[in-house]
């Protein structure tokens, strides 16, 4: 916690997440921490969660899959296809909420990490968004960020019919 | 909310044109030809990205014939606010994790290898 710097830049919408950490340790070890399934499992998932099933194909086009289980034991499986992988700079990854089968139980997302050297230490950019929504990468998605910013605003508002 | 109609309502937000009809919607109910005439596009065109919004439940429709109103139906959206704050707990909590265990991992790097501990 004490290393752990919060960005203000954190933000959440509908469509996304973006969240910033700056940790002190070299990129190449949170990169590692990030796809190596021994170094993952000891962080995935909030304090005393586990992690007994994880798998992962570390190539592009490849797919991980594992299974947090929560304190209470309850279990939850998540999957995802690697889309990018630049050591130790940027890693994009979809993720899915999945039942113990394999089937998708929620929509799927894309997870983009980049890790820029700072001070001495790691800047992280963790990026969350509906991987639908990279289709409207085409130049909308400026105004479609605005536009939705003020339908959340009404919404706050408490106006809604 | 079902899972299958989150799925269904984020469908229906990744399309611009889409979108841009809820934020309309959110300034007051209005029928297909009130929504055409900003868009530029066709009635049959607006009228199938209603189908789309009616059917993921972000919209409701009036049951006049001719005009047939749509309104907002804001519960949905504020489900998928919260289907994604969820993510954002996960992994602010993980976050936490990550920074302990990469401080431990660099504690033990030192106690292996003091000729490398610098390294960097």
């Amino acid at each position: 916690m004490h290393l752990t710097q919060r960005s203000a830049a954190d933000t959440s919408s509908e469509s996304e997440l973006s969240m910033t950490r700056t940790f002190k340790a070299p990129r190449s070890l949170v990169f590692k921490a990030w796809t190596e399934p021994a170094h993952l499992a000891r962080w995935s998932g909030p304090q005393g969660f586990t992690t007994p099933h994880h798998e992962m194909d570390l190539r592009v086009g490849g797919t991980y899959r594992a299974c947090l289980r929560a304190p209470d034991g309850v279990d939850h499986w998540v999957k995802g296809v690697y889309r990018e992988i630049r050591a130790p700079e940027r890693l994009v990854m979809t993720h899915c909420w999945t039942d113990a089968a394999g089937n998708p139980t929620g929509p799927e997302t894309l997870i983009t990490v980049t890790l820029t050297d700072r001070d001495g230490g790691t800047l992280m950019n963790f990026h969350q968004a509906l991987f639908e929504s990279s289709a409207s990468r085409d130049g909308h998605s400026q105004g479609w960020s605005q536009s939705f910013d003020r339908l959340v605003d009404y919404l706050a508002e408490g106006v809604a019919p | 909310m079902q899972e299958q109609a989150l799925t269904a309502a984020f469908a229906a937000l990744a399309d611009p044109t889409r979108r841009a009809i809820l934020s309309r919607l959110a300034l007051g109910e209005a029928n297909v030809t009130e929504l055409v005439r900003p868009f530029k596009l066709s009635q049959p065109a607006v009228s199938r990205h209603l189908k789309v919004l009616e059917e993921a439940g972000l919209i409701t429709r009036g049951r006049v014939a001719q005009s047939r109103p749509c309104r907002l139906a804001p519960e949905p959206l504020k489900q998928m606010a919260d289907w994604l704050e969820g993510y954002r707990e996960l992994w602010d909590k993980s976050f936490e994790r990550l920074d302990e265990y990469l401080d431990e991992l660099q504690q033990q790097e030192k106690l292996d290898a003091p000729h490398t501990a610098k390294r960097r």
